[in-house]
């Protein structure tokens, strides 16, 4: 479990770590959390890592209207101890305890899940949900746009990702976030994420996104117009079974997998019903 | 000078004197072990379960950058004698274990080639050039087909794949299950597992062509029994080969056996005159070393109507891989599912039949508990199988069938001869909260939450003297061990010992025992142990033994060490032998202001010339080397309870309350007892809920990382109770019993028995561990 020789280079400005990632098999090095592990088991060996932790001002935490702008070197743990955050977008923050482990979080960063792109992960699925902008040094991709399959995004080879851009929520949105997983820190076997805004006790905007099960994250559009009032629930959690296609794996079946969004989602949206005003 | 007491350091809870060591970063371990000229080696492993090796193409790799040689089976026949686990056990077969595959291999992982070079990383680059081609034999990765005669056959030098069968035997079974008033039965699985010690093996041998001799530094458990085996093996003479256990990050049995790694490091060094490091990284971990705990036991219980048992009947098939392992065979684990399964419990009548049948898998050895995790779980389940049938309490159920005070010694239906312990007490124990539990139990059921409470009790026989040998009829000898106690001119005492610490805090206890005998602190001693240099013979650690066996020896040897500092100081005091004591460093006139320091003491005997005359400077040794052998072994019982709770909807178990009572005889530190016992019961809920080595049909290894292969972190472990109970144990010099494996002994039945409890309402026997999420999820949605 030895990585085979490459080429390392640290560029301290943007224009060059883009310049640096025209090379063939250059692959840029966030905070390592996935790329080393897959370089060490050999799975990837790319012959040029351009380490973009030494450009300045990549990683931040700033307040835009009422979005926030997080810079993609931005840390899974600085996010998570951010006020912030916890202030504009408690569904973030409650997230981020399920980011792996404290290890993890302290060197892994957003950018490099997002890119990464896990559909198990925790970042993809909760971009999806807030409806980000991710912006890179080429252009602004909608978070909706920015998975084609599991690993796989929108990005050019030479494309880097510098900054997510989260819109401000609603006044009185509630929000729920429900994850299941083996153990404390593992990639979830299935994860359910829901915001909400209610008038007069009718659901009038609801977003409702599973990660884990299903190639990339999913927003659930059928069981988002299928919840109007809170005796809806339940249907709404029954047609989220129905919209996913999740996969078999080592550590949970398709059926399964299919029954714990229904359970989730019925988690999710009841703790968000209850949080919104 | 007159002090008072002597120092009561047995049962203290003295802090680790290695954790500051080991905390700081200032162990030793393998890896920190970088000899000048050292090589690096790489294997290419089989990526086929069981095929014929046709061609193996290394001339671009030998090109590689960094490449000092290139090795395969051939290339290293010659330099050195092959060897096999035997047995004096009627109906086993020994395999072959080979360093290298030659001719075929036998599971996924197994060494093919190796490839040395300046570093590890040149290594692993070349060994990626190497082309081996295999011709397929047949699928052998099930057990129950393998046992069939029509197999396709892993060693046809055995002509079976039944590597060991065994049956024990009392009563009349057929008769007693044909009166009984009750009858359970059921199909268990127990799957496999592997030990997951924080360190990886590794291995560095280094050789001196000068003085022919080779020094093997090991993440061994047993640098005893590896340095005769390499003795045999390389034909160098006991005391030109060390054997030397550094710092070790884990063992768990995982690292109590001889490794084809390890004889191949030694090969390599001797014949390439440099130093030779090997040090498995994870994914080797997870596919070479021995695996364990895969079993299918078929087992029935009969009882009267009252619920004493009548007669139990169990055939059990041990998948043990593809090799019988040195020393210990294939046989170990399967053994002992058969012979311990009737627990704590009087059995009439018992019919126990045993197969161990080769796969095309990583072999299978020694991992904490050894074969009674399965036996455990099958008859606790058992018990509560039949409890719940005649509407008894599982309580109730254990307390009348349990081996009474008044029976000891009391011979199992397998022939274990249990020793007085407190078997009812550690029952007793974790039921004094029973009743609230139950109370606790029915307010949550009101509430529509799945709590359910688990017993599990067990006994097993730890220390084991030369009566018993570890594994059925191994010509090894692990009945006995040494220890050297010496005072040296300075006044410092070493103890030598032939165990080997993996982290059990063996430096502490032993130094415990050896200052509290001979009457200095515990800071004075230094523990030398790890080395099968230290002592003439000794066999390592592993099976519950170091405390006993190398504590006992400690004794004998402090004790005719202490003899002599006493007549040494009568001597030098004009004193009365009977009037001179040693405690706390000193030794002193008792009720007089005359002693001296041991480091005084130790001047006067060995460098003042003349402070002793010759006939009594003659007769004084400050060094003395005791064996001890417990002959039969010590009893260790407890009893388990576990309170978990099952999520309705997602099927999550969570553990919320656990409960430990044991008897190890005499506690010497209660710390480390504790310490034991969780770590342990953490072992034993991953074998419950979470831990599942994987194979595919072709035999390759599915669970080949942590992210696959789950191990309990500490957040799914809760807070624990433990209780000790110290049953006095006669005829042995401290009164130990052995106590390092019996947490993951009792955890998988309490936890599955837990989970059962909690589904009661809807039927669900938990008879599969370990009972994942999506096992849940299938007998659930199966009701």
């Amino acid at each position: 479990m030895k990585p085979p020789a490459f080429e390392y280079l640290a560029p301290v400005s943007l224009e060059a770590a883009v310049a640096a990632l025209s090379n063939e098999d250059a692959k840029v090095l966030a905070g390592g959390q996935s790329l080393v592990p897959m370089m060490n088991f050999r799975l990837l060996a790319p012959s040029l890592l351009v380490d973009i932790s030494r450009i300045p001002d990549l990683a931040y935490i700033t307040e835009d209207g009422d979005g926030l702008r997080i810079g993609a070197m931005t840390r899974h743990h600085a996010v998570e101890m951010s006020d912030v955050v916890r202030q504009r977008f408690p569904v973030l923050h409650a997230a981020m305890a399920h980011v792996a482990h404290l290890a993890i979080r302290n060197r892994g960063t957003i950018g490099g899940s997002l890119c990464h792109g896990d559909p198990a992960a925790e970042w993809p699925g909760l971009v999806l949900l807030l409806n980000a902008q991710l912006k890179t040094t080429k252009r602004t991709i909608p978070a909706g746009d920015f998975y084609h399959g599991a690993l796989a995004t929108d990005l050019a080879d030479d494309e880097i990702l510098i900054e997510i851009q989260f819109p401000g929520l609603a006044p009185g949105t509630g929000w729920g976030f429900e994850e299941m997983a083996r153990r404390s820190g593992d990639f979830a076997l299935a994860a359910v994420a829901a915001t909400i805004c209610l008038s007069d006790d009718r659901a009038t905007e609801v977003r409702i996104v599973v990660i884990g099960a299903h190639a990339t994250p999913l927003r659930l559009t059928a069981a988002e117009g299928l919840l109007t009032d809170h005796v809806s629930i339940g249907a709404a959690a029954d047609a989220a079974m129905q919209e996913i296609s999740p996969d078999s794996d080592l550590h949970a079946s398709a059926d399964y997998r299919r029954h714990l969004v229904g359970v989730l989602t019925k988690r999710a949206l009841a703790a968000a019903w209850k949080r919104a005003a | 000078m007159e002090i008072d007491a002597r120092p009561k350091m047995i049962g203290a809870r003295v802090q680790r004197l290695e954790d500051p060591r080991l905390l700081a970063g200032q162990g030793r371990f393998i890896d920190d072990l970088n000899l000048p000229r050292m090589l690096h080696i790489a294997f290419v492993r089989s990526d086929h379960a069981h095929a014929r090796i046709l061609e193996i193409d290394s001339a671009d790799a030998a090109a590689k950058p960094g490449v000092a040689a290139i090795f395969t089976a051939p290339d290293i026949a010659g330099l050195w004698n092959p060897i096999r686990a035997t047995s004096r056990m009627a109906d086993y077969h020994a395999t072959e274990l080979p360093v290298l595959a030659h001719d075929k291999v036998r599971y996924v992982g197994e060494a093919v080639v190796a490839v040395v070079a300046e570093n590890r990383y040149l290594a692993e680059d070349a060994a990626e050039q190497i082309m081996v081609s295999y011709e397929p034999l047949g699928d052998a990765i099930d057990a129950i087909a393998n046992a069939k005669a029509d197999a396709p056959l892993l060693h046809d030098d055995a002509g079976t794949n039944v590597l060991a069968a065994r049956t024990f035997h009392r009563g009349d079974v057929d008769a007693a299950l044909a009166e009984a008033s009750v009858r359970v039965s059921g199909n268990f699985r127990m799957h496999r597992k592997t030990p997951t010690a924080m360190e990886n093996r590794g291995y560095v041998a280094d050789y001196d062509p000068g003085r022919r001799a080779l020094t093997l530094h090991s993440t061994t458990q047993i640098p005893g029994i590896v340095r005769d085996a390499l003795v045999e093996m390389l034909d160098i003479p006991g005391n030109r080969l060390r054997v030397v256990a550094p710092d070790v990050g884990g063992g768990f049995g995982g690292k109590g056996a001889l490794y084809p790694e390890e004889v191949l490091v030694c090969i390599i060094a001797r014949q390439l005159g440099r130093p030779v490091k090997w040090l498995s990284d994870r994914l080797e971990d997870l596919m070479t070393t021995n695996q364990a705990f895969d079993e299918h036991v078929a087992a029935e219980l009969a009882c009267d109507g009252e619920g004493h048992i009548l007669g139990l009947r169990a055939e059990v098939i041990g998948d043990v891989g593809a090799y019988s392992v040195y020393p210990w065979t294939a046989a170990i684990e399967p053994v002992q599912v058969v012979s311990f399964l009737p627990g704590p419990y009087r059995v009439p009548n018992y019919l126990g039949r045993v197969r161990a049948v080769a796969t095309s898998k990583t072999p299978t050895g020694a991992y904490r508990g050894v074969g009674r995790p399965i036996s455990t779980f099958v008859m606790e389940r058992l018990m509560d199988m039949a409890a719940a049938k005649l509407s008894l309490d599982p309580l109730e159920m254990r307390r009348r069938n349990m081996v009474q005070a008044d029976e000891f010694p009391y011979k199992t239906a397998s022939g274990i001869v249990w020793d007085r312990a407190g078997f009812m007490e550690c029952l007793d124990k974790v039921a004094s909260s029973y009743e609230s539990l139950r109370r606790d139990q029915t307010a949550a059921r009101a509430q529509g939450r799945w709590v359910g409470i688990g017993l599990a009790s067990y006994a097993e026989l730890t220390g084991l003297g030369s009566r018993i040998a570890v594994a059925p009829g191994m010509p090894v000898n692990t009945g006995t061990e040494t220890a050297t106690v010496r005072i040296d001119s300075t006044g410092a005492v070493s103890a030598y010992f032939g165990i080997a610490s993996q982290g059990q805090g063996l430096e502490t206890t032993l130094a415990q025992v050896v200052a509290e005998e001979l009457g200095v602190r515990v800071e004075d001693v230094d523990v030398i142990q790890g080395d099968s240099a230290a002592v003439a013979h000794g066999t390592g650690t592993y099976a519950s033994r170091s405390t006993v066996l190398a504590g006992g020896a400690a004794i004998n040897a402090a004790r005719a060490v202490r003899e002599h500092v006493i007549k040494a100081a009568a001597h030098i005091f004009e004193a009365d032998e009977g009037d001179v004591d040693a405690a706390d460093g000193q030794v002193f006139v008792k009720g007089t202001d005359r002693g001296m320091s041991f480091r005084e003491l130790a001047r006067a005997v060995y460098s003042e010339m003349g402070r002793l005359p010759k006939d009594i400077r003659e007769n004084i040794e400050l060094e003395a080397t005791r064996m001890y052998d417990p002959y039969f072994g010590t009893t260790t019982p407890a009893s388990h309870l576990a309170v978990v709770e099952v999520d309705p909807e997602t099927y999550q178990v969570t553990v919320q309350n656990y409960v430990v009572a044991e008897d190890c005889g005499r506690v010497i530190n209660p710390l480390i007892v504790d310490g034991q016992v969780h770590g342990g019961v953490a072992q034993g809920i991953g074998a419950a809920l979470m831990e599942e080595v994987v194979h595919d049909g072709a035999g390759q290894i599915q669970t080949a990382s942590l992210m696959d292969y789950v191990v309990p972190t500490a957040a799914e472990i809760p807070a624990m109770q433990v209780h000790h109970l110290e049953t006095v144990l006669p005829d042995n010099p401290g009164g130990f019993r052995g106590m390092g494996e019996g947490g993951t002994i009792g955890a998988p039945a309490a936890i599955a028995n837990a989970i059962t409890d909690a589904l009661a309402p809807m039927g669900i026997d938990i008879n599969e561990l370990p009972i994942t999420p999506e096992r849940l999820f299938r007998l659930i949605d199966g009701k």
